[in-house]
């Protein structure tokens, strides 16, 4: 009796299975490549960053002896650390480092010696951060730092309690903030702080996430001349190249022209963004029909108004928009008192502005609000 | 088989995406409101300014008079003079409309007056206060000092109008039957008031039984039943000279419950001959009959339908009081009442949507409304006894009688919204019952 039943469900059960375990969903490249990172100290740090100035002061240093500071140095802790900030920078940059590093330790004065030989610099790790840092390439700091660095160590000591000042005010603008920084640069380790405080807006870009998934792309054609500009975080999506799926052109492109004209709605001149969701839909409704009083022994209540009105961005209504768009159910006088009835209401309750999300503006600038009493009137 | 996978997912993506497609919006943002609050409407009716030196009593009296014809509607509601803030103490100053926003006043009646050489004068505006715009144009009245309420009811009949987009009634006369005296020994006459029960004066005296006054359409003449002669006959009562005359006079025969057509030339009324009684219809000025309804049982309480083509009557040709509504020049009747109890005294709405009657089921009187064809039936009170329905000129509230149970009973006159809401007592110095309420002067 069930029979089809049971071999159908049992078909798109394995079906469902097959897809979600059997590859369907998985993209090939995905793999996440993962390094091993160690933590510096902003002394080591710092010394990586002098492989410049090194040579430019290489007459001076002879000039500062102080070999007793290098004698700490060798020990133990020592060489723990030259061994560590080089397999870090395996990656390209590594370069720097490896001249550095000795040479560098004797810039910073005695305290900061000091500080070295003790423990991989556990404490300072937080405040710098060090190994993110480290990890990224940032190319920029380095010879902002290394010019002026050089001649100020000793406020790098201090680096830390004015990192976080820095920082604060890094936070509000992000692109302008750094640009500043840069002039303030020259001032201690700002610099540095400065990348740190851009972390987390580059944080993304960092994760290099394959772009292999279909990511709402506009148009097949379009996603082809986009690509050279992709790689900027842009409000649309970067244009994944769809091409490079073997026999799932025809698949992708039907998918990407429903997806197209499902939420572009560029065709039919539609307001960009994303609609109103129902509760947003919602409550604009509720605000409205609080105020929305029907006099339900009326003939108005026997008209359906529809009201068109232009709002602000701040939700409220352009009191000279509004206007009746259709009445049905009475005869002018009444249309006309239902009219009046449903803009009393819209005005009255709108207050300081409807509560509608500002982002999708272009969604509710617009509106038609049709006022139907059906089933409000008496029987 | 991948292929076959990603075909099916590709029909299941179309799938979803087409209603998103539906539901992706083009055009404007579109929402419909179906459910609304019921309540009045707050409005604000500061003093009018006197703009004379003895006006400013005058200017009280019509504002509060105003406001108490609005605010009896049960449609609006007065925000408190104390919660004002701004005054209005020129009638041309402009209005601040955020100070009238702040308490909340969605309408607004400024309006002042002036009195010279016995002549007053009475201007008034409406403001919407939350559009910032006046409702109409400013307007005017001006009459006798004694004319006052008068004057204070046509301001607020504009005012209802504009707001509402409906007529108003507050400008109308009532014609009832006075009763004073014990219930067993009671006596009755015709009497005239305002709307709201003030200005009562008396068109018959006591020495008559008198019963069921109507007002002709134009509010000048006033049919009635009197026993004068021992026996129920109709008269005419001319209300401008008080002089009345028996319309109906054939010997040996009763005529009673009678009403104007609505173009004032014809009158309907029941005549009984022995023990039947039908429907016949007069003209006044020729004094000719014809007989409308040919039935053994009892037909009465003829009503006509605001256009005059049809009458709605009772009668208990099915043996028990119903409604039927049959056309202007008689002919067959249909049934319009199905529902349990005993039907009577219909009268046609002035819209010509409705008919109030008067009902008596399980030991209890309503009244109430139905549609013209029968259907819709809504019940608007209930008591020991209720009776005589009678619909404001704009067809928006009906005026009845209410009798107390017992000895000490008395009757008096009450009003109800068609909605239900809003029952009220008129006010009036004696008891009262019979309402017919006239046209809007």
């Amino acid at each position: 009796m069930h029979t089809g039943h049971y071999i159908s469900g049992t078909a798109h059960g394995v079906l469902i299975l097959w897809a979600l375990f059997g590859g369907v969903f998985r993209s090939d490249p995905p793999e996440v490549q993962v390094s091993e990172v160690s933590v510096i100290s902003e002394a080591q740090f710092a010394a990586m960053m002098q492989p410049q100035p090194a040579p430019v002061l290489g007459a001076e240093p002879a000039a500062l002896p102080e070999p007793d500071v290098t004698e700490p140095v060798p020990e133990p802790p020592v060489e723990e650390t030259p061994p560590a900030p080089t397999p870090d920078p395996v990656e390209p940059e590594a370069v720097a480092p490896d001249p550095v590093p000795e040479p560098v330790a004797p810039l910073p004065e005695p305290p900061a010696a000091e500080d070295l030989p003790q423990p991989p610099a556990p404490e300072p790790v937080p405040e710098v951060e060090a190994p993110d840092v480290a990890l990224r390439p940032i190319p920029r700091p380095a010879p902002r730092v290394a010019p002026e660095a050089v001649p100020e160590p000793a406020p790098e000591a201090e680096i830390a309690p004015e990192v976080q000042e820095t920082v604060e005010q890094s936070e509000t603008p992000d692109v302008t903030d750094a640009e500043e920084q840069q002039a303030t640069a020259p001032e201690a380790a700002a610099t540095e702080i400065v990348t740190e405080a851009e972390e987390p807006a580059r944080a993304p870009t960092a994760s290099i996430r394959p772009q292999t998934r279909p990511n709402r792309p506009t148009a097949p054609t379009q996603t082809v001349a986009a690509p050279p500009a992709t790689a900027e975080p842009d409000p649309a999506p970067a244009p994944t190249p769809a091409e490079p799926d073997t026999a799932a052109d025809a698949t992708a492109s039907a998918i990407a022209g429903a997806l197209e004209e499902a939420l572009s709605g560029a065709a039919s001149g539609t307001p960009d963004g994303p609609p109103l969701t129902t509760g947003e839909r919602d409550g604009f409704r509720i605000a409205v029909q609080e105020c929305w009083v029907v006099d339900v022994g009326s003939q108005a209540a026997n008209v359906t108004v529809t009201v068109g009105f232009e709002m602000d961005r701040s939700g409220r209504v352009v009191t000279s928009s509004l206007r009746m768009l259709a009445a049905s159910g009475g005869d002018g006088s009444a249309a006309e008192t239902a009219f009046q009835a449903a803009r009393r209401a819209i005005l009255r309750c709108q207050g300081d502005g409807y509560a509608l999300p500002a982002e999708k503006f272009d969604q509710w600038k617009t509106v038609e609000m049709t006022f139907n009493p059906e089933s409000m009137r008496i029987r | 088989m991948k292929q076959i996978v990603a075909s099916f997912l590709t029909v299941l993506m179309l799938a979803i995406c087409a209603p998103l497609a539906a539901l992706a919006q083009s055009g404007p943002l579109r929402i419909e409101i179906t459910e609304g609050v019921v309540e009045p409407l707050p409005y604000a009716v500061p003093d009018f300014v006197a703009e004379s030196a003895g006006a400013q009593q005058l200017a009280q009296q019509i504002a509060r008079v105003v406001a108490e014809d609005l605010t009896g509607t049960g449609l609006f509601r007065e925000v408190p003079r104390e919660a004002h803030i701004s005054q209005v103490t020129s009638f041309g100053s402009p209005v601040q409309f955020a100070d009238w926003k702040a308490i909340n006043a969605q309408a607004l009646i400024t309006g002042a007056v002036s009195e010279e050489g016995g002549r007053v004068v009475v201007k008034f505006r409406v403001w919407d206060v939350f559009a910032g715009t006046e409702l109409g144009q400013g307007m005017q009245f001006a009459g006798t000092p004694d004319g006052w309420r008068r004057m204070a009811h046509k301001v607020a009949d504009q005012v209802y109008s504009r707001i509402t987009g409906e007529s108003g009634y507050f400008d109308s006369r009532v014609v009832f039957v006075s009763e004073s005296g014990p219930k067993d020994q009671r006596a009755k006459r015709l009497a005239v008031m305002d709307y709201d029960g003030a200005n009562v004066q008396y068109l018959t005296g006591s020495n008559a039984l008198v019963l069921a006054p109507r007002f002709s359409e134009d509010g000048q003449r006033v049919l009635y039943t009197s026993y004068e002669t021992g026996m129920p006959r109709v008269h005419v009562l001319e209300v401008g000279t008080v002089q009345s005359r028996i319309l109906q006079g054939q010997d040996g025969v009763m005529s009673f419950a009678p009403r104007f057509a609505p173009n004032g030339q014809t009158v309907v009324y029941s005549l009984t001959r022995g023990s039947n009684t039908d429907i016949w219809a007069m003209d006044i000025g020729s004094g000719g009959t014809r007989q409308l309804t040919n039935a053994p049982s009892i037909e009465t309480a003829p009503s006509y339908s605001p256009d005059g083509s049809q009458i709605v009557f009772e009668s208990d040709r099915s043996g028990t009081q119903q409604l039927y509504v049959m056309p202007a020049g008689g002919g067959e009747a249909r049934r319009i009442s199905f529902g349990q109890g005993r039907y009577s005294t219909p009268v046609w709405s002035p819209r010509g949507d409705m008919i109030a009657f008067t009902k008596q089921n399980a030991g209890r009187f309503h009244i109430g409304v139905m549609r013209t064809d029968g259907s819709e039936e809504r019940l608007l009170t209930a008591s020991f006894l209720d009776e005589g329905p009678t619909w404001a000129p704009n067809g928006r509230v009906i005026m009845f009688a209410r009798e107390t149970q017992g000895a000490q009973g008395a009757s008096s006159l009450y009003t109800v919204d068609i909605s239900g809401r809003n029952l009220k007592r008129v006010r009036t110095p004696e008891g009262a019952s019979d309402p017919s309420w006239g046209p809007l002067q």
